[in-house]
């Protein structure tokens, strides 16, 4: 079976800044970087990792670094069946770690992929049509 | 042992059955009528390649009952025919090929008129596979995506060969559109397929995915698997394809009468399923598997009355039991009414007549390659077995039918050639040979064959095959509720308040990809809380982006793209904003907010926001300027504190200063309100004094609350779109989209004021002054509307006529509350070098064009 959790405990950040800054920017212990543009990261983690910290690391003041967690629904996908339940809305092939963007129930998303199971990130608005199609289209896979 | 409903009695099925076979078993001969001469079809193929055994199963029309395994309780019928496909009174279309030749929609019931819908209704009638279930929901089927290095499209040996090899260079899935093996009759071919299904199924890299059927092979790769209930998408890195091949179809008089049967299906109806194929049979023999099938015809207890067989052949046959034995024989015809009586092979010039009720028929493969010609050059596609092979060299046959999806016979196909169409493709259009549910995979080689020995146009002579017709998925008929699984069609954004709504009682709908409240039960009362006290409105919809950067990018761009005056805008000031596009039309509007010397924010319509992000990204690329885009519309909510007492109740809330000194109109500011930081814009859209707060979307709901309770001294009620709709309509605001069109200007909108021609450049600049040189031909106006129907809102969409011209439309009207009469918005045309002031709307309300804002024209309720 798989769970399917709305989650909170991640904090995301965005940092835009130029390519060459973000090249720098090593992501804090407990966050990933995701590198989603030439000058544009997000940086998922714990709140240690949150965006005073990386402000304060990163020299560049035209930088634009916010925290944005409120923007992103966040859902925990784990169990054994969680990679076949993700495979009925999302036809990315997930990595054996490390994230991956793409559509996930038509909603652009952002998925990282430990060993515990997946994280998936969609623009806040999509959060309550993202949960209810995956539990729809899982719903044998989903436990209760 | 079970029973299935057909046609209203029961028929038994014994285990393994498939309908075709319990239902041949009950007696049945007459499996379907063909689509347009209602000819008798019998079961042929057995393999599910033909038309011919399409039958309602359950009320999904067109099932391929050869292969449809029985169920308890099945309700099986047949499609076509009138009374009923045994009797069948339209068979007289059959004698009527003079009225109805191939291509007879193009030619006859022209003149009169009416005559093409009258005969329209009829044929449709006549004709078809089964009528869709028109009351029945189709049921939900699961999608699922499957990442693969190879997928092997087909089990059969050459499938499962296949897969064992490319197992050892990743992860293979094998797929067959039927269980490995149920229709292959015992012998040899069986055993070496068990075998090899063993072999196939104890590797862990291989995965066997049984009764799913490949659809077709898309760029990508991807290859979609239709099962029952679910629809697999398969994206590999490699594609083989080992759909074997379809027993070759044969046209000569007669061919399609039911008792001839190819060999695969006489052979599964003999061996698979214990049911004798027919008493008298005559055989015809040219392939290796042939010879097997003649084997269990014979052990099926058939006397066999005549063999056909090819001279290469002729010593391999069996000893005994095979009657007349006509080496290099052909069939030349088959005679009979509803069905065989007899066979007539003809050898060396020389006709002899077999009386039987079967004829067998094993004289070639054609590769059901399908799949392989979908491939685009170099794409990672192989084809292998029996669907690799050449098939053998054939001519067209004579007299008979050729296709037996569309009821086309060779005499069509001279029909079509004699009047021009002169290559395959084009015959295969014009005639729909290829074009019906087997598509092409019994007629396909025998279109092309018959092209070809009449010169194809397309053909190069050195070519080694006749050129087949383009292939497109599907290749196997699928249901609807296939194509549709998995398509999210509506996807309904939602703001923080959602909830609250929902709790609120409101009336949810969508409008700009959002869910969003059109009322909460009463719309004059929520109207009337915004003109009178103060109201709320969820606009957390809005587009809403931050921009900044080096030094003074950010201002350039806004600047630049941008068609208002920006360097005069100070800090904490905000201004409305259109959004043109290079041809200076009209793409989106919002309200800028000036937050500090390089730091702007910005906000577009609810629908707009995507769009703004890309437009506003592209230009920064465009420009090459140094500036970033944090689109926040997921981030932050919005609430419109709107009506006279809304600076009362913000005061209720916060500490910090929104007097109208502190905080002008047009002006913002950013505040604690109820504890939660916002950024308050003072806006005027519902031409009230209003504020915007722009929050953290997690504490919208909170933000909400407090506002709701802190307004219960003025009988707060919160307001939705259709209050919206009269309160900005009172204003002149437009809508876009619903009052604009894709080419209006700022000009046409009478909106010439959010445009300043003087700065040097901007987005659409250029256009507008060459527009500028034209004049108007139509223009945006306000009216005034008297005599219309009693519910003002009809005239929404009603032409506007000057002497019985149409010259305009009306595209926003309702009564207004505060003026008490009813005000509309509408394009007019320029009339004789003048845009008219008296107009009439199609239902002959009088539209008196007058100036806007109809309500406080001043706007001082707004600046207040």
């Amino acid at each position: 079976m798989a769970e399917l959790r709305p989650t909170s405990s991640p904090v995301v950040v965005v940092v835009l800044a130029s390519s060459e800054a973000c090249d720098r920017i090593v992501a804090p212990e407990g966050a990933i970087a995701m590198r989603i543009a030439p000058r544009e990261m997000l940086l998922v983690g714990s709140a240690d990792a949150g965006a005073e910290v990386l402000r304060g690391a990163l020299d560049e003041p035209s930088a634009i670094v916010d925290d944005v967690t409120d923007g992103w629904a966040m859902f925990q996908l784990t169990g054994d069946d969680a990679r076949e339940a993700f495979a009925r809305v999302c036809e990315l092939e997930l990595p054996d770690g490390g994230w991956v963007q793409g559509e996930v129930a038509r909603a652009g998303a952002k998925v990282i992929v430990e060993p515990g199971g997946l994280t998936i990130l969609v623009p806040a608005m999509l959060g309550a049509h993202v949960e209810e199609r995956i539990r729809a289209d899982a719903a044998e896979l989903l436990a209760p | 042992m079970g029973s299935l409903e057909f046609e209203g009695r029961g028929v038994p099925f014994k285990s393994g059955d498939t309908v075709a076979s319990a239902l041949y078993r009950d007696g049945l001969r007459t499996f379907s009528r063909s689509l347009k001469y209602h000819r008798r079809r019998g079961l042929y193929c057995g393999t599910g390649d033909c038309p011919n055994c399409l039958m309602t199963v359950d009320g999904l029309p067109a099932m391929r009952t050869c292969t449809t395994r029985c169920d308890e309780g099945m309700r099986v019928e047949r499609a076509g025919g009138w009374p009923n496909a045994d009797l069948d009174l339209l068979h007289v279309t059959d004698s009527l090929h003079r009225v109805m030749p191939v291509g007879f929609y193009y030619k006859t019931f022209i003149k009169p008129r009416f005559a093409w819908s009258v005969a329209e209704r009829v044929i449709r009638r006549a004709t078809g596979l089964g009528r869709l279930p028109p009351t029945t929901a189709a049921a939900r089927e699961i999608v699922r995506h499957e990442h693969v290095d190879v997928v092997v499209i087909g089990a059969g040996i050459a499938g499962l060969e296949a897969a064992r090899d490319a197992a050892a260079g990743g992860s293979v899935l094998v797929c067959d559109e039927g269980r490995i093996g149920h229709a292959v009759a015992p012998g040899p071919t069986l055993d070496r397929l068990q075998a090899l299904e063993a072999e196939v199924r104890a590797l862990d890299a291989v995965t066997v995915l049984e009764t799913h059927t490949a659809l077709g092979v898309y760029e990508g790769l991807h290859v979609p698997l239709a099962g029952d209930g679910d629809l697999v998408h398969v994206h590999p890195s490699r594609v083989i394809v080992a759909t074997g091949a379809t027993e070759a179809h044969a046209v000569f008089p007669g061919n399609d009468l039911p008792g001839v049967m190819l060999g695969r299906a006489a052979a599964a109806l003999a061996g698979v399923h214990g049911v004798r194929p027919g008493r008298r049979a005559v055989v015809a023999v040219r392939t290796e598997e042939g010879l097997q099938h003649l084997q269990t015809v014979l052990d099926s207890g058939v006397e066999v009355i005549a063999t056909a067989v090819s001279g290469a052949m002729a010593d391999r046959l069996p000893d005994a039991g095979l009657g007349e034995v006509v080496v290099d024989g052909e069939v030349h015809e088959a005679r009979g009414g509803s069905s065989l009586r007899s066979v007539v092979l003809r050898r060396d010039g020389r006709a002899k007549r077999f009386d039987c009720d079967l004829l067998v028929l094993s004289l070639g493969l054609s590769p059901r390659d399908g799949l392989a010609r979908m491939a685009l050059p170099g794409e990672a596609v192989t084809v292998v077995g029996d669907a690799a092979a050449e098939p053998p060299a054939e001519a067209c046959g004579h007299d008979g039918i050729v296709c037996l999806c569309e009821d086309v016979s060779t005499h069509d196909l001279e029909q079509a050639w004699d009047e021009g169409f002169r290559n395959s493709e084009i015959l295969k259009r014009y005639t729909t040979t290829t074009m019906g549910p087997c598509q092409g995979a019994m007629c396909g080689r025998a279109l092309s064959c018959f092209a070809v020995s009449r010169g194809d146009v397309g053909h190069r002579a050195d070519a080694p095959q006749a050129p087949r017709t383009t292939a497109r998925p599907p290749t196997r008929p699928v249901t609807l509720e296939s194509l549709a699984a998995g398509v999210h069609e509506i996807v309904d954004k939602r703001t923080s308040l959602h909830e609250l709504h929902v709790a609120a009682g409101a009336k949810l709908d969508r409008s700009g990809g959002w869910l969003r409240p059109f009322n909460y039960g009463d719309w004059r009362e929520e109207y009337l809380a915004v003109r009178e006290r103060v109201s709320l409105m969820d606009v957390g919809t809005l587009g809403k982006f931050t921009l900044g950067g080096a030094d003074a990018d950010a201002s350039e761009l806004i600047d630049r793209l941008f068609p208002c005056r920006v360097a005069d805008l100070a800090p904490g000031r905000t201004r409305y904003v259109l959004s043109l596009d290079e041809a200076g039309y009209v793409m989106d509007d919002g309200l800028l907010v000036r937050v500090g010397e390089h730091e702007w924010y910005l906000t577009s319509t609810s629908g707009g926001a995507g769009r703004t992000d890309a437009r506003l990204r592209n230009f920064i690329d465009r420009f090459d300027l140094d500036v970033h885009v944090l689109d926040r519309t997921a981030q932050w909510g919005a609430i419109n504190v709107a009506g006279p007492y809304s600076r009362d109740l913000l005061e209720r809330l916060t500490d910090d200063p929104i007097d109208a000194e502190a905080m002008p109109f047009p002006g913002f500011t950013d505040a604690t309100v109820a504890g939660v930081a916002c950024r308050v814009i003072r806006t005027g859209f519902v031409g009230e004094l209003a504020f915007e707060l722009h929050h953290p979307r997690s504490r919208g709901p909170e933000l909400w609350q407090a506002l709701v309770e802190a307004g219960r001294e003025w009988h707060l009620v919160p307001h939705g779109l259709d209050a919206l709709e009269l309160l900005r309509l009172e204003k002149g605001h437009v809508y876009l989209g619903q009052d604009t069109m894709p080419d209006d200007t700022p000009a046409k909108l009478d909106m010439s004021w959010a445009v300043d021609m003087s700065k040097p450049w901007f987005v659409g600049k250029m256009a507008l002054e060459r527009m500028a040189t034209l004049g108007l031909a139509r223009r945006h106006v306000g009216l005034e509307l008297t005599g219309g129907p009693a519910d003002t809102a009809e005239l929404r969409g009603e032409p506007l006529l000057v002497g019985g011209d149409v010259v305009g439309r009306v595209t926003s009207a309702e009564h207004s509350i505060a003026l008490g009469r009813a005000i509309g918005l509408g394009w007019i045309r320029s009339v004789d070098d003048g845009f008219p002031e008296e107009l009439v709307t199609g239902s002959g309300a009088v539209a008196t064009v007058v100036p806007t804002p109809f309500y406080d024209p001043g706007g001082g309720r707004m600046r207040g």
